[in-house]
């Protein structure tokens, strides 16, 4: 099958900061994939590298096959990008701003008052109609914003970081539309630092370090990539002692800073935890199992694997 | 050129203007103070020339001055100056770079925007005028002809000023008071050309301010027609042309810049 997209040893450089560094991915039709990294380690460019705001020093990107380079301007009608900021005009009313955009892909008057119908109705903007972008929260922003993405029908979808300034409500609202876009057969790129969010979105999720992916998968695949089975956190008022003792059991660190993290090769009860680490230095100990964030820290702390 | 990009492109165009004038509307009515200025204008000046017997003769080249030089100045490159900086402060700009809107469609929907802008203008002052006992001499259609030149070169001049001196809302003003204000002086809209030192007569000729002024109170005040007018219409065509080509060029050297950041 194609993928709906394919990106190919991509190079992209900004002054003499290499950004990214034969970057690889692919993203199939209705599936969602995550890109995941620190800061700076290059997400936003690839998202703006496919979205045609920025052009790759070398290295292909392709959408159902077809090269960027060779499609040209065309991309566009192809690819949604829903960024950041949200990007709206404050002064007209959503469906405005829907139709606005409509226009400029060429949608004729007749197919874009039924798509503005239809989106105002399934971002449930329909009691918002007469109330002007700058009015609307946050939340209601960002539903028109990403409205605004889907507006000429995309085969891939790009959202950058789409719940970072949303309240807990609106993110579950917008949790349930990336659903049902992919459900509908889009392919959707998307960055974020929320793992929770990368956890029920994601089919696969690529973590990013210094412009590559360094790890990809399913979030049971990268689970498997932690050589652990347990993490054990405690908070102690004596860290060198702690950590001395944790050593001594053939503990691994995963984290030196409150509260200490643990990774275990071996699953312990707690009652085992509490009896090996046994010290007055010790206020509390908690033992679970290695979630994405472990293996997300786990990963970057360890290079490529 | 296809059909299909003409009609994309026209289409774009109008999404723009239609975009603007919506816009200028819901911010604080602004479609009616850009008609009540040269209306204000107008009554002020009318009543300074009333007052004075040896200036009335004056009147007619008052009310064309008022409209070129005060009413379309403000609206048409303050305005354009200030679309621009709203885009970039918005972000909408960024967004604008992901459809396939055409740069020149962009420039092509604000000159339609200001020219609807500049109607009402138009409209407002010589109803003032005529009021007040100023009258319009020329061809109705060479002097729509040549606000339509002059609309053009000002949404140029609006880009070029606008991508280059003021990427906040704040600058505009400052950005218009520096480059804007001694253009329109070069222009011969506070002085005549004739009392100007020889070296500022010379400068004044590449200014296209003074072709507009000239051109419209030509028709408008003195009744010209093309052939007397020849020298302003060829200079304000060929600065339109420009202009077009000044637009695009600093509207994609703003999309390059947003690129970078």
């Amino acid at each position: 099958m194609t993928a709906a997209l394919q990106i190919l040893g991509l190079f992209k450089q900004f002054g003499p900061l290499q950004v990214l560094k034969d970057f690889c991915l692919e993203v199939q039709s209705g599936e969602v994939v995550g890109l995941l990294g620190p800061n700076g380690c290059g997400k936003s460019t690839v998202l703006n590298l496919v979205a045609q705001v920025l052009k790759a020093d070398a290295g292909q990107i392709a959408l159902m096959g077809e090269p960027l380079d060779q499609l040209g301007s065309t991309s566009r009608f192809r690819v949604g990008l829903c960024s950041q900021d949200c990007a709206l005009y404050p002064d007209l009313l959503p469906a405005e701003n829907l139709d606005f955009f409509a226009r400029l892909y060429g949608i004729s008057k007749f197919q874009r008052q039924a798509r503005v119908e239809e989106l105002m109705n399934l971002f449930g903007l329909v009691p918002y109609a007469s109330t002007r972008v700058g009015r609307l929260s946050g939340g209601w922003q960002q539903r028109l914003h990403l409205a605004v993405s889907l507006v000429h029908r995309p085969e891939l979808l790009i959202l950058d970081e789409p719940t970072a300034c949303v309240d807990v409500a609106a993110r579950q609202d917008l949790w349930r539309l990336i659903e049902t876009l992919r459900a509908g057969g889009t392919a959707i790129l998307l960055t974020t630092h929320q793992l929770d969010e990368a956890e029920r979105l994601c089919n696969r999720i690529a973590i990013m370090k210094g412009g590559r992916i360094i790890a990809q998968g399913s979030v049971s695949q990268l689970l498997t990539k932690v050589k652990g089975e347990t993490i054990v956190k405690v908070k102690s008022r004596d860290h060198d002692v702690t950590l001395a003792r944790a050593q001594s059991l053939g503990w691994r660190v995963s984290q030196s800073a409150e509260p200490l993290n643990f990774l275990l090769e071996h699953a312990l009860s707690l009652r085992e935890v509490v009896v090996a680490l046994d010290g007055p230095e010790v206020i509390s100990v908690s033992v679970q199992g290695v979630s994405l964030e472990d293996a997300y820290l786990e990963l970057l702390g360890e290079g490529a694997l | 050129m296809s059909y299909k990009f003409l009609s994309m492109f026209l289409e774009q165009s109008q999404a723009v203007a239609h975009r603007l004038l919506l816009e200028q509307w819901r911010q604080g009515r602004g479609l009616i103070f850009w008609a009540v200025f040269p209306m204000a204008m107008m009554v002020l000046f009318g009543l300074v020339y009333a007052h004075n017997d040896h200036m009335r003769a004056g009147l007619d080249a008052a009310a064309a001055g008022i409209l070129v030089g005060a009413a379309l100045f403000f609206s048409c490159l303050g305005g354009t100056v200030a679309i621009l900086a709203a885009e970039r402060e918005r972000r909408t700009l960024r967004r604008l770079l992901t459809t396939p809107l055409h740069p020149a469609a962009y420039f092509v929907g604000v000159v339609l925007a200001q020219l609807q802008l500049a109607l009402l203008q138009v409209v407002s002052l010589y109803a003032i005028a005529g009021f007040i006992g100023a009258r319009y001499h020329g061809s109705v259609w060479l002097g729509g002809f040549v606000l339509l030149l002059s609309v053009f070169a000002y949404v140029g001049m609006g880009f070029f000023l606008g991508v280059r001196f003021a990427k906040k809302s704040e600058e505009v003003v400052v950005a218009l008071s520096a480059i804007g204000v001694p253009l329109l002086v070069l222009g011969g809209t506070f002085f005549p050309l004739e009392i100007m030192p020889t070296a500022m007569q010379w400068v004044a000729q590449i200014d296209p301010m003074l072709h507009m002024n000239q051109a419209f109170k030509g028709v408008a005040a003195y009744g010209l027609g093309v052939a007397e007018l020849q020298g302003e219409l060829i200079f304000l065509i060929l600065f339109c042309a420009l202009s077009m080509v000044l637009g695009v060029k600093s509207y994609r050297h703003l999309l390059f810049m947003e690129q970078q950041e």
